[in-house]
């Protein structure tokens, strides 16, 4: 462990150093263009040569424009005139390839500056207090670490580049026209200084409004992820209406801001447009009244009016730029003045190893109060000796969550101090605190990802990923918990893929063996096994006539009614029609039995329709007059439901016995003229010899068949040992679930299924976890840690009564004397396992003592526990 | 829409049908709306076990009733490893078992196994509780059909073993404490 620290501690540091020498300012301290000056230097500046070549391309085909004119038309000369449009093409070709390497640099300047600020940003807000989080709503958090940043983005690339280029193609292209004539170079002028004074006029209005439409933005991104984070109880108690209505009023207020936003927008847009069309009106009326007379060549006239076109596109992205660096500047202000709040911890200790504890506590006069002065403890003295079990118990709201978060240094103390051994709690770094103190909430939080991540998630913090544990570690931890059966659930759900299959192919074969052999006469009551000979009352039609799966998705049921030859095959068999009638007959059915229960699934568990294809096929059934309409898309969705129908589970509906043998015939001929598979030979071998023959077939033609030497690589491990559909769910859950793992066991495969397991995802937050199993999981990723001091905040009260006595179990033995225990605890029939048993009320420590002691003085302690049993 | 039946091959329709007539004639569905028959022949599920199988034991949680389409089904209690019987049900008789299950949460309190092959037909409570939510009125009926069955089943049960008790363990009145 120590050794992996200095790895994360190197680690950390050597990312610290890099960026130190930039970050000597506080990250929500430092203006925009701190990030810009000191960011990239060397790219920038080659940006900026850039930009200086293309002005020389830009200006130089105006003085070409003029030679065309005149000298070579005027002196009638074709050898100057191919000369000047040669010269001419290339400038504006090269400026044209320079501008397009110009925008390019820019954006990657602009993308890699936001990726340098977004990171260090983000590293800042990880390390904000609780309490800032108390207060602030994650969705104003999302907002501005994601679209208000983007934004900021399009901004920086352009930041320098833009108005150096601005500003000198300006210069550039007015010296151009004072050369040509200061007269009119003077008036063409004029119209600038008026919108000096009308655009930041207009745009410090906008600017107003948009820092109205920032902070509205970001509160209905928080009404919008509360509803979503409680969408539990909005769908339980359906207040649909009142969120609607919360959102409702953020969506007028961000309309109405829009509108005033985007008025204010266009109308510094029609100023600029306005003033850019005054200009040539000046100059075709004075210009053309001089080269009437005789003062100005038509040529100079020409190559004037180019230039006070080129002019004007400088100026415009002046105007541009301006608006976007003052839309920039608010949004980073904003999200500057979110997290302006320092950390209140070191991350890393400096210059040290970090600790290694042995896991003492002491409490001297500790205070902890929340805004307003209310005392949630107050004058808390507790000493913990290394390796001691303490029961933290009190009434709800006693402060018990509060210190065992300070012990934690989730939360610091207002007033006192927190020893652990030696050290003062606010001198340790979190990286002290993480390697020696593990933590479980009553409600943990399960990551997005596999099982596997989240067990290692709390080592990988700490000691990256150099010593991970190996697997009989993390399965070991995983039957402390009592993870093992849904750990051996999701492995056996799971589907492999050839190559992850491979090293366990053999043996999970075997199992299927034994199952067909030995345990045959248990499992045949709950699964109907593949029989290449016989009707499968138990699985879809579409399993009945293929009898098998393509590696390539083939023959999946949505694909058939557009496989010419699976087509071919039903017309032959003369299947096609009474498969309709079979679809005709479900969709019909469905659509009157279950018109007032469409909204709910349950009442399509049991049917081949879908919930969500209740409409579709309520519309076909309006539209049809018979069970074989002509209209293909119509033909294609009734043979989808005949494909999916199962006789012995969807009842809506039977299958009529003629089609059985109809079925069965046309199994035989796909398999022999479609995928060429010998079926005979697998009737031949019965259901349980593997053979050679049939894997070569699969391997040529990419179709697996039922067939029982071949791995099913599309279905799941289950579906693979069993080798069969399910009839019954009851006997094999109740029944058989024993006599399989003991099989597992005897063919050595239980640690390989239970590895697959881990692999599991778990969807978002843990979603496709049950309570019991999240709350098991952050006990496992904390006992996996194995640091000298465990706080554990009421974690075991979502388990049910035989897996929290399992945990309970563990501390009383594997952890006695191993490590300091501090247990927030409700239930009070599990503390007389405790070495002390500690009592709050009111945020005092008012009574402590063994169980025993406290029992005895019939005080504060025995109170509770009356009230308890 | 055309109705189904003129269109297509009566057999297809026949499974939902049976089921529906089956539970017609099943006391706890007796008077019960049409509708309401309907949905649970539906969602009722057949289960088929072979002589000498386990139905339901003793310590695991009930989610589901019974009811008996073809067989006999022997109801015991296991007392200190030995079965006690406690009842036959066969098809025309008393052909349910597992009614509270409808109800409550619970574990079994009996245990049950397949004296012959037999046919059964259940319906689990998730089934009950939702089809009930969807016809709140014949909720009150439902639970009312559901304690008579048991009361019968009671009466039964004690018939069966006041006709079996010992001659020693017949008392008129209380013991005297």
């Amino acid at each position: 462990m120590v050794c992996a620290n200095t790895f994360l501690l190197l680690f950390f540091s050597s990312r610290m150093k890099e960026t130190d020498a930039d970050n000597s300012v506080r990250i929500t301290e430092r203006p925009l263009f701190y990030w810009i000056l000191r960011r990239h230097r060397s790219m920038q500046l080659f940006l900026l040569l850039i930009i200086v070549i293309t002005l020389f391309f830009k200006v130089f085909p105006l003085e070409m424009q003029k030679r065309i004119i005149n000298q070579a038309i005027y002196l009638k000369d074709t050898h100057l005139l191919f000369l000047y449009c040669g010269l001419y093409i290339g400038a504006v070709t090269i400026a044209g390839l320079l501008k397009y390497v110009t925008n390019v640099l820019q954006l990657y300047i602009g993308q890699k500056i936001l990726v340098e600020m977004r990171t260090e940003l983000y590293h800042h807000v990880l390390q904000l207090p609780l309490q800032f989080y108390r207060k602030m709503q994650p969705g104003t958090v999302i907002s501005a670490m994601t679209a208000e940043l983007n934004a900021i983005g399009f901004f920086l690339g352009g930041a320098l580049a833009i108005p150096i280029t601005s500003v000198l193609t300006f210069v550039v292209f007015i010296g151009f026209m004072f050369n040509l004539n200061p007269l009119l170079a003077m008036l063409s002028m004029g119209v600038y200084p008026l919108e000096i004074v009308v655009i930041p006029f207009l745009q410090k209005k906008y600017n107003r409004l948009n820092k109205k439409r920032v902070q509205t933005t970001r509160s209905m991104a928080n009404v919008v992820n509360e509803s979503i984070s409680g969408i539990h109880e909005v769908h339980g108690n359906g207040s649909y209406h009142l969120e609607e209505e919360k959102l409702s009023s953020y969506i007028q207020q961000l309309y109405a801001l829009l509108k005033k936003l985007f008025i204010v927008k266009y109308g510094i847009k029609f100023a600029n447009n306005f003033f850019q069309s005054i200009g040539p009106f000046i100059l075709f009326l004075v210009g053309g009244y001089m080269a009437i007379n005789g003062q100005f060549t038509l040529g100079a006239l020409v190559a004037f009016l180019s230039a006070y076109e080129k002019v004007y596109d400088p100026w415009k992205e002046l105007i541009e730029y301006y608006q976007s660096y003052q839309d920039a500047h608010v949004r980073y202000q904003q999200i500057m003045k979110t997290f302006d709040l320092d950390p209140e911890h070191l991350l890393l200790p400096y210059n040290r190893a970090p600790y290694t504890l042995q896991g003492n506590i002491s409490m001297k006069n500790i205070t902890f109060s929340v805004p307003g002065g209310v005392k949630l403890l107050e004058n808390i003295n507790l000493d913990v000796k290394a390796n001691e079990q303490i029961a933290l118990v009190g009434y709800s709201g006693s402060g018990k969550s509060t210190l065992a978060l300070l012990i934690a240094q989730l939360y610091d103390a207002s007033k006192g101090t927190i020893f652990v051994d030696d050290h003062h709690m606010e001198d340790l770094s979190k990286l002290d605190v993480s390697s020696n103190i593990a933590m479980i909430a009553q409600h943990p939080f399960i990551f997005s990802g596999t099982i596997r991540d989240n067990l290692l998630y709390g080592i990988q913090a700490v000691a990256g990923d150099s010593s991970l544990p190996d697997r009989s570690q993390f399965l070991s931890v995983i039957r402390q918990v009592g993870l093992q059966d849904d750990i051996i659930r999701f492995g056996l759900q799971a589907v492999l893929s050839p190559d992850q299959c491979k090293p366990f192919r053999d043996k999970l074969l075997r199992m299927r063996q034994i199952i067909q052999t030995s345990l045959r006469s248990d499992f045949e009551h709950a699964i109907e096994f593949y029989d290449a000979g016989s009707y499968l009352y138990y699985s879809n039609i579409r399993d009945n006539i293929v009898f098998g799966d393509s590696l390539t998705s083939e023959f999946i049921i949505q694909r058939l009614p557009d496989h010419s030859h699976f087509m071919g095959l039903l017309q032959e068999m003369e299947l096609e029609k009474p498969l309709l009638t079979l679809g005709y007959a479900i969709a019909s059915q469905s659509v009157t039995l279950l018109a007032d229960f469409q909204d709910d699934e349950f009442f399509f568990q049991d049917n081949p329709m879908e919930a969500d294809e209740f409409t579709t096929y309520s519309r076909l059934m309006g539209k049809l007059t018979g069970p074989q309409p002509t209209e293909k898309e119509a033909r294609r969705l009734l043979l989808i439901l005949a494909l999916r129908f199962i006789p012995k589970k969807h009842s809506i509906v039977s299958l009529p016995s003629a089609m059985e043998q109809k079925i069965l015939a046309a199994r035989h001929h796909f398999q022999e003229t479609i995928v060429h598979i010998d079926m005979d030979h697998c009737k031949v071998h019965g259901t349980c010899t593997p053979c050679n023959k049939v894997p070569k077939c699969g391997e040529v033609s990419g179709f697996i068949p039922f067939c029982p030497s071949e791995y099913m690589y599309t279905r799941t491990l289950l579906d693979n040992i069993l080798f069969g559909a399910v009839k019954s769910e009851h006997i094999l859950d109740e029944q058989l679930r024993d006599l399989a793992r003991q099989a597992f066991q005897d063919e050595g495969l239980l640690e390989e299924v239970m590895d697959i397991g881990l692999d599991f995802e778990v969807g978002s937050k843990g979603d496709r976890l049950s309570g019991g199993q999240k709350q098991k999981l952050a006990i496992a990723r904390a006992f996996l840690k194995d640091v000298p001091i465990l706080i554990m905040d009421e974690a075991t009260a979502s388990l049910d009564n035989t897996s929290q006595a399992r945990i309970q179990g563990l501390l009383e033995s594997d952890f006695k004397g191993r490590k300091t225990v501090i247990a927030v605890i409700h239930r009070l029939d599990l503390t007389p396992a405790y070495d002390r048993i500690v009592v709050l009320k009111a945020g005092r420590i008012v009574e402590q003592g063994t169980y025993d002691e406290l029992m005895a003085r019939k005080g504060a302690f025995y109170e509770l526990a009356r009230a308890e049993f | 829409m055309n109705l189904p039946e003129q269109n297509f091959d009566l057999n297809v329709l026949s499974q939902l049908t049976e089921t529906q007539e089956f539970l017609n004639r099943m006391p706890i569905f007796s008077g019960a709306p049409a509708g309401v028959v309907k949905m649970f022949a539906y969602l009722a599920k057949k289960e088929e076990y072979v002589k000498g199988e386990n139905i339901v034991s003793g310590d695991i949680r009930c989610d589901r009733l019974f009811l008996i389409m073809s067989g006999k089904v022997d109801i015991f209690q296991m007392v200190e490893g030995r079965r006690f019987h406690l009842q036959l049900l066969s098809a025309d008789s008393f052909n349910y078992f597992g009614e509270l299950a409808l109800l409550a949460e619970f574990d079994w309190f009996f245990s049950a196994r397949a004296w012959t092959d037999v046919v059964l037909l259940t319906i689990s409570r998730e089934a009950f509780t939702k089809v009930m939510e969807r016809f709140p009125d014949s909720y009150q009926a439902m639970v009312q059909k559901i304690i008579k069955l048991r009361i019968n089943r009671f009466v039964d049960q004690s018939n069966y073993l006041l006709d079996h008790i010992s001659p020693d363990a017949w008392r008129e009145d209380p013991p005297e404490e």
